[in-house]
């Protein structure tokens, strides 16, 4: 299972959704998107067997 | 002092393989020449022992080595760890201990292996017809003998081969060779992926060992462990089977281990994972947290060698953050946090060596 995150313009504050990691909840562990990471290819397997992340926090 | 000024050293019959202390020195067997990373076993940012069964491939203990289980009646149960049980001139080795035995289904395996980068063995050449041979050499131990299987694999071209060496011994520090031949049908693509795999088999089933692996040919699942024919580590509980002093070269013979400086060993496994420890007495982990402005505090995290890719973050175990998650940013050189809190990361109940880890292993 998997979470999104947020991220934060540093020159505006704006919060929006991160397009660059994603929380694994089973650890904690913060996984960036680098397609050579390996667990973002398990989390990439994982969408593609029709899993959903859940959202970020508000 | 004295000094020796010549323009070449030739032996004997006027060739050019002089020899020094019986190694003829060559481009590929001097400094960097072992591909192997941690072969002395030394380092272990990760723990010194771990418990494994059925599972994917898992780094555990020993730096860059990964272990796995696969046994489908999820049986076997094995300790490995970092030993100091080791051959003269060695201080450590890994060590495979079964602690829950079983029968392995015809497609269950088990071993240790290493996973090295693409772009650090393109001198071998592979896919052309200058592909170099590689001679793998290691101390190994065990308390069964027999003979046991050892495979090397591309990922990229998805291409096999092996062989076999035999324990003699039980509970005797044996050092063992094995030469493969260059591939020149696969090639290696030059990038930060898997380039090339060493396999140690301490387990196989037949489904595994069905098919010849003796030349290079592209993978099936029965030139896995071809020839591995002892599978009594697995078969008995407190069996043990040790590595160390693993040293992959060109070339047709092994010369002598690299001994490479401890520093200089760390620094090559933490392009792989760097473990930040816990500091004493439950303080605030090596994060210096930067104002940026009411409420918000940031910092930049400059790794201490630059990570093959841009790695997860793990928390060690016990860690927590004191609020929310932290926004981060993960680079391949350096990471940014972005916090609510000044309170960042609690370790006052860490039950791990380490606050954080850093893991871009292959």
């Amino acid at each position: 299972m998997y979470k999104k995150t947020n991220t934060i313009n540093l020159e505006t504050n704006e919060i929006t959704e991160s397009t660059k990691s994603i929380i694994r909840l089973s650890d904690n562990a913060t996984i960036p998107f680098d397609e050579a990471n390996r667990d973002y290819q398990e989390y990439l397997e994982w969408l593609a067997e029709g899993n959903t992340p859940e959202a970020a926090d508000g | 002092m004295s000094t020796i000024a010549v323009n070449a050293i030739t032996d004997a019959n006027g060739g050019s393989t002089t020899s020094i202390n019986g190694t003829t020195p060559n481009a590929y067997n001097t400094v960097g020449k072992n591909l192997i990373i941690n072969g002395a076993m030394q380092i272990a940012q990760r723990g010194t022992s771990a418990s494994i069964s059925n599972g994917n491939s898992t780094y555990n203990t020993v730096d860059r080595f990964t272990n796995y289980v696969v046994d489908s009646t999820s049986t076997v149960v094995a300790t490995v760890s970092q030993s100091t049980d080791a051959p003269d001139g060695f201080s450590n080795s890994y060590k495979w201990q079964t602690t829950t035995s079983g029968t392995l289904p015809s497609s269950g395996y088990c071993g240790v292996q290493q996973f090295i980068e693409a772009q650090t063995v393109q001198h071998l050449a592979y896919g052309t017809s200058s592909a170099k041979k590689v001679t793998l050499s290691f101390w190994v131990k065990s308390s069964v003998t027999g003979t046991y299987a050892v495979s090397v694999y591309q990922d990229d071209a998805n291409r096999i081969t092996g062989s076999t060496y035999t324990i003699n011994t039980a509970n005797t520090w044996e050092k063992k060779t094995v030469t493969f031949d260059g591939d020149t049908s696969g090639t290696i693509n030059n990038d930060n992926g898997e380039g090339f795999r060493c396999i140690f088999h301490t387990g196989a089933g037949s489904d595994l060992t069905s098919t010849d692996n003796t030349s290079w040919g592209a993978y099936s699942g029965g030139k896995w462990a071809y020839g591995h024919a002892q599978n009594g580590v697995i078969a008995t509980t407190n069996a043990t089977w040790q590595i160390t002093g693993v040293q992959l070269e060109v070339g047709e013979s092994a010369t002598e281990f690299e001994h490479r400086p401890y520093g200089t060993e760390l620094q090559l496994c933490q392009r792989y994972y760097e473990a930040f420890p816990v500091i004493n007495g439950g303080q605030s982990v090596a994060l210096i947290l930067l104002y940026r402005a009411s409420a918000q505090y940031w910092l930049n995290l400059i790794y201490k060698v630059e990570k093959r890719a841009a790695p997860t973050f793990n928390l060690g175990s016990g860690i927590v953050w004191t609020t929310a998650t932290p926004l981060i940013d993960l680079g391949k050189s350096s990471a940014i946090f972005l916090a609510t809190s000044t309170g960042f990361l609690n370790e006052q109940s860490a039950t791990g060596s380490y606050s954080f880890a850093l893991d871009s292993e292959l």
